[in-house]
C-alpha cells in the first residue's frame, strides 16, 4: 500500500516537474532562436527582465479569464473590460482626485461590475457566453467612449508607480497569490472544476450553477480591472476606441490561458498562464528585434501559438475536442 | 411489525406526454434492503430520482421518518439523510478524490472563506482506509482512477454520512466481482446499522440473494410488494412482465456444427496496455463469445475489431482481403459494434430516437441526388424502433428521456436497419430488463440463424454460456482459454480460466 502512495505521489511531482520542464524548454527555444537570428539588440538578461516585467500585466487578466475559461465560458468583452477600467480608474484617480486608491478601486469596481453584467445577461437570457460578450463589449467601449468624452485618457506621472519595477511586480503578485487562494483553497476554484466537468452532475450535487458562473465573470472582471491598472499605468494613457477595435486586447490574455488550460492536468495551470504569457511576449519582442512587418509578425506568432499549444496539450487519443 | 421509514404517496411523474410514474403508493421499513424491480421504463428510476432530488415531482409526496420531504438536488437529499449511487460515472473530473467525496459538502472545511484542503484530505483519507480501500488516495486526482474505483469513491461518498436511505440503481452490472463484493459489503454494514437501502438491479438472483423485500413496477404503476424469502424468479418474472415469460430464454441447440466459412480473421492484434497478440478467427452464422474479468482487455477487443482502437498493430481481415483499419471501413463492409459505454459511446444523447436509428445508414437512405426525405427516415426509424419494441411516444423524442434498456433497443435497431453482416456486441443487455434480454437474445439465435455473425462481449458469464458457441476467455490482454459450446459447460470451467 505504501508503495503504491508513493508510486502516486512520485507520479504528481513527475507530472508538475515535466509541465515546469516543458515551460522551461519553451522559454529556452523561443529565447535561443531569436538570440541566433539578432544576437545584438534581443535577449539580454536586462530584456528579458523587462519582457517579463510587460508579460506580468496581460498574466493578471489572464489568470482571471481562467475561472470563466474552465467552466467552459467564454469572454470576447475582455479588451473592452479592460479599456472600460482603465479609464474609470483613470478618472476616479485624476478628476475625482482619489489617487492611487481611486485608480485601483475604480478600476477593480469596473471591472467587477463589467463582470457582473456579462455573467448576469449570460445566466438570464440563456444565450451562449460568445455572443452576450461580444454584445456588452460593444456597450463598454461606448460608455468608455463617453466617459472619456473622446479625449485620451492619460495617467499623471506620479500616479504611475504601477507601471514599473518593484511596483507592477507586487501588484501582479498579490493578483496570482489572490487566484491561486481562490483556485485551491476556496469553495470557488472547486466549483469551477466541477461546472466544467459536469455541469448537470454539479446541479445535483446542490452547487448553484448559475450562481458560480456570474462569480467566475465577477472574479474575471476584477483581474481584468487589475489588469487595466497595470497597462495604464504602464502605457500612461488610454484611449477609448469603439466598433469592437478593442477585440485586439483580447489576444494576449487569451493566449495565456490557453496555456493555463493546457498545463491543467500538470497541477500547474496559473504557473502556466504566466510563463505562457512570458513566452508570447518574448516571441513579440523576438519579432520587434527583428524589425519584421507587423503582417508577418501576427502570420508568424500565430502559427508559433498554435504549435505550442497544439504539443502541450497532448489531447489524449480519442477524447473529443470541440 | 418492522418500523415504517419512508412511505411513498400517489406519487406521479410526468415527462411531456409520457406518464413515467402514475400514483405509486409502496412503504419501505427501517434496516431492509429494498428492491425495486420492472422492466426498463417501468419508472424505477424516475422514483428514486425524485426521492434524492435529481428530479421534481408532479405531485404526490415522500414520507421520511414521519415527516414530508421535498428533496430539492442530490445534497438536500443527502441533509434529508437520503443519497444514491448510480448505473453510470456520477464523479467528476479535474476534481481530487476528497474533493469528490466532500463536493457540496465542503462547508465544514471551510474557514472565512479559505478550504482547509489538508483536514479535507486527511478525513476522505480515514475515510477510504475504514471502507478499506486504501489504494484510493484522497489528495489524487479522481481522474488517476479507473472507473471500478471511481464507483468505490461514490460508495464513500453516497454512504459515509450514514444515511437513512440509500438508493443502489443499477450499480452492480458497472463493476466487477470484486467490486461488487465490496458494495455487498458495504450494504451489510448499512443494514445492520438498522438504514435502509433501496436495491434496484436486472439480476432477480441477485435481488433475491441480496434483498429482504421487493416492490415491483411495471410501466409507471405500483404493482406489488413481496418478501424475497417468498417468491421465486419465475414469480418475479412474471410480476415484472405481467405474464408468464415463455419460450427459450437462451439458445436450447447444442451440437449444431459452426459453418466452416472464416468471416473474420484477427491476427496478431496489440493495443500498448490493453491487448496483447490477439489471434481467433469468426466464423459465418457463429456466436463467438468473449469474457473474462473487467480489466482483462475484452471490451478493447470490440473497439480494435471496429477500427476504434488507438495504436493497433496486426491485422483485422474479412473474407475477401480487405484489412478493417477504422470505423467507416468497418461499417462500410458490414460490421456494427455496440459500446458497453452505452450514453457515451453509442447513443447520441440529446438527438431524436429517428435520428440515432438512421445515422450509419443516411447513404442507402438518400435518394440519387443524395437528398434525404422526412418520411423515408421516419418510417425507416419507425419500422425498427418497433421491432426492437422501443418504449416511446414516437421516433421525434430524444434519446436521453429513454430508460437504459431503451436506449439500448435503439442501438440495437440502428444496426439490425443496417442488415449488418458482423456484429460485435459489447455487454448488449448491461441494465437490460428480464423481457428485452429475451428479446436480444432470440434476436440473435435469428441473426445467427441467417447467417450473420456475432461477437458477444459480456461479464454475465451466463448469457456467454447460454448464447455462443464458442468462448474465449481473456487474461492480462491476452487469451488464455477458448471453450466450445456445451451442455455440461458451467460458470466454473469458465471462471477457473479466468482468474
Amino acid at each position: 500500500m505504501n508503495s503504491s502512495a508513493v508510486t502516486m505521489d512520485q507520479r504528481k511531482i513527475e507530472g508538475s516537474l515535466r509541465g515546469y520542464l516543458i515551460l522551461l524548454l519553451l522559454v529556452v527555444l523561443s529565447w535561443g532562436i531569436f538570440k541566433i537570428l539578432t544576437p545584438h539588440n534581443f535577449g539580454s538578461f536586462n530584456n528579458m527582465l523587462s519582457y517579463f516585467q510587460a508579460s506580468l500585466i496581460a498574466s493578471v487578466g489572464a489568470v482571471g479569464f481562467y475561472f470563466v475559461m474552465v467552466m467552459g465560458m467564454f469572454d470576447f468583452s475582455i479588451g473592452a473590460n479592460i479599456m472600460l477600467s482603465a479609464i474609470v480608474g483613470c478618472v476616479f484617480a485624476t478628476k475625482l482626485g482619489l489617487g492611487y486608491v481611486g485608480l485601483i478601486i475604480g478600476a477593480l469596481l469596473c471591472g467587477c461590475l463589467a463582470g457582473l453584467f456579462n455573467g448576469s445577461f449570460y445566466v438570464k437570457l440563456r444565450i451562449p457566453s460568445m455572443i452576450v460578450t461580444t454584445g456588452l463589449a460593444l456597450i463598454y467601449e461606448s460608455v468608455a467612449n463617453y466617459i472619456a468624452g473622446g479625449v485620451e485618457q492619460t495617467l499623471p506621472a506620479g500616479l504611475r508607480v504601477f507601471g514599473q519595477m518593484p511596483g507592477d511586480i507586487i501588484l501582479a503578485i498579490v493578483a496570482f497569490i489572490v487566484a491561486y487562494v481562490f483556485l485551491n483553497y476556496t469553495k470557488i476554484g472547486t466549483y469551477t472544476y466541477a461546472i466544467g466537468s459536469n455541469e448537470f452532475v454539479a446541479k445535483n450535487m446542490g452547487i448553484n450553477v448559475n450562481k458560480y458562473k456570474v462569480l467566475a465573470f465577477i472574479l474575471s472582471g476584477g483581474f481584468l480591472g487589475i489588469m487595466a491598472v497595470l497597462t495604464i499605468s504602464y502605457g500612461s494613457s488610454m484611449v477609448a476606441v469603439t466598433g469592437m477595435a478593442s477585440m485586439s486586447r483580447n489576444f494576449i490574455p487569451t493566449m495565456g490561458c490557453f496555456f493555463g488550460v493546457a498545463f491543467k492536468k500538470y497541477g500547474i495551470p496559473l504557473q502556466a498562464i504566466i510563463i505562457g504569457e512570458f513566452i508570447i511576449n518574448i516571441i513579440f519582442f523576438g519579432f520587434i528585434a527583428l524589425g519584421a512587418p507587423t503582417a508577418i509578425q501576427d502570420v508568424i506568432t500565430g502559427f508559433a501559438l498554435l504549435i505550442i499549444i497544439t504539443v502541450t496539450t497532448k489531447i489524449n487519443k480519442g477524447e473529443i475536442v470541440k | 411489525m418492522s418500523e415504517v421509514r419512508l412511505e411513498v404517496k400517489n406519487l406521479c411523474k410526468s415527462f411531456g406526454i409520457t406518464k413515467a410514474v402514475k400514483n405509486v403508493s409502496f412503504n419501505i421499513n427501517k434496516g431492509e434492503v429494498h428492491a425495486l424491480i420492472g422492466e426498463n421504463g417501468s419508472g424505477k428510476s424516475t422514483l428514486t430520482n425524485m426521492l434524492t432530488g435529481i428530479y421534481s415531482i408532479d405531485s404526490g409526496i415522500f414520507v421520511l421518518d414521519g415527516e414530508e420531504i421535498h428533496p430539492k438536488n442530490q445534497v438536500d437529499a443527502n441533509n434529508h439523510g437520503v443519497s444514491i449511487i448510480v448505473q453510470e460515472l456520477g464523479t467528476l473530473s479535474g476534481l481530487t478524490v476528497a474533493e469528490n467525496i466532500f463536493l457540496g459538502h465542503e462547508e465544514r472545511f471551510v474557514k472565512c472563506g479559505i478550504k482547509n484542503t489538508k483536514q479535507m484530505i486527511k478525513e476522505a483519507n480515514e475515510l477510504l482506509h475504514s471502507y478499506g480501500f486504501d489504494r484510493i488516495k484522497a489528495q489524487r486526482m479522481i481522474d488517476d482512477y479507473n472507473f471500478e474505483d471511481r464507483k468505490l469513491v461514490e460508495i464513500v461518498k453516497a454512504t459515509y454520512f450514514d444515511p437513512k436511505i440509500v438508493v443502489i440503481d443499477e450499480t452492480t452490472t458497472a463493476l466487477s466481482q470484486e467490486g461488487r463484493n465490496e458494495l455487498y459489503k458495504v450494504m451489510d454494514k448499512i443494514r445492520e446499522k438498522g438504514n435502509t437501502i433501496i436495491f434496484i438491479s436486472h439480476d432477480l438472483q441477485e435481488i433475491l440473494d441480496r434483498s429482504d423485500t421487493i416492490t415491483i413496477l411495471r410501466d409507471g404503476v405500483y404493482i406489488d410488494t413481496v418478501k424475497s424469502k417468498d417468491v421465486s424468479e419465475e414469480d418475479l418474472k412474471r410480476l415484472m412482465v405481467g405474464r408468464e415469460v415463455t419460450g427459450d430464454y437462451y439458445r436450447s441447440d447444442y451440437g449444431s456444427k459452426v459453418s466452416d466459412e472464416v468471416v473474420l480473421s484477427v491476427k496478431d492484434v496489440s493495443v500498448p496496455g490493453l491487448l496483447n497478440k490477439l489471434d481467433f478467427e469468426l466464423h459465418k452464422g457463429e456466436i463467438l463469445g468473449f469474457g473474462g474479468l473487467s480489466e482483462s482487455g475484452m471490451h478493447e477487443v470490440g473497439k480494435a475489431i471496429f477500427g476504434a482502437s488507438y495504436d493497433r498493430t496486426g491485422s483485422v481481415k474479412l473474407s475477401d482481403g480487405t484489412e478493417i483499419n477504422d470505423i467507416p471501413t468497418a461499417i462500410q463492409h458490414s460490421i456494427a459494434y455496440t459500446s458497453k459505454d452505452r450514453d457515451n459511446e453509442s447513443v447520441v444523447l440529446n438527438q431524436s430516437i429517428m435520428d440515432n436509428i438512421c445515422l450509419p445508414s443516411l447513404d442507402e437512405l438518400a435518394d440519387k441526388r443524395h437528398m434525404l426525405s422526412d418520411k423515408k427516415l421516419r418510417d425507416f426509424a419507425d419500422k425498427f424502433a418497433k421491432d426492437m419494441s422501443v418504449k416511446m411516444v414516437n421516433v421525434d423524442q430524444f434519446v436521453s428521456d429513454l430508460s437504459g434498456g431503451n436506449k439500448q433497443k435503439v442501438v440495437l435497431a440502428r444496426w439490425i436497419g443496417k442488415d449488418s453482416d458482423i456484429v460485435v456486441l459489447d455487454s448488449p443487455t448491461r441494465g437490460i430488463d428480464i423481457k428485452v434480454k429475451q428479446d436480444i437474445y432470440q434476436l440473435m439465435d435469428r441473426m445467427r440463424k441467417a447467417g450473420k455473425s456475432i461477437i458477444m462481449i459480456s461479464e454475465e458469464l451466463m448469457e456467454l454460456i447460454g448464447m455462443c458457441d464458442r468462448i474465449i476467455i481473456m487474461k492480462d490482454g491476452m487469451i488464455n482459454g477458448q471453450i466450445e459450446r456445451s451442455e455440461s459447460l458451467d460458470e466454473n470451467n469458465l471462471i477457473t480460466m479466468m482468474v
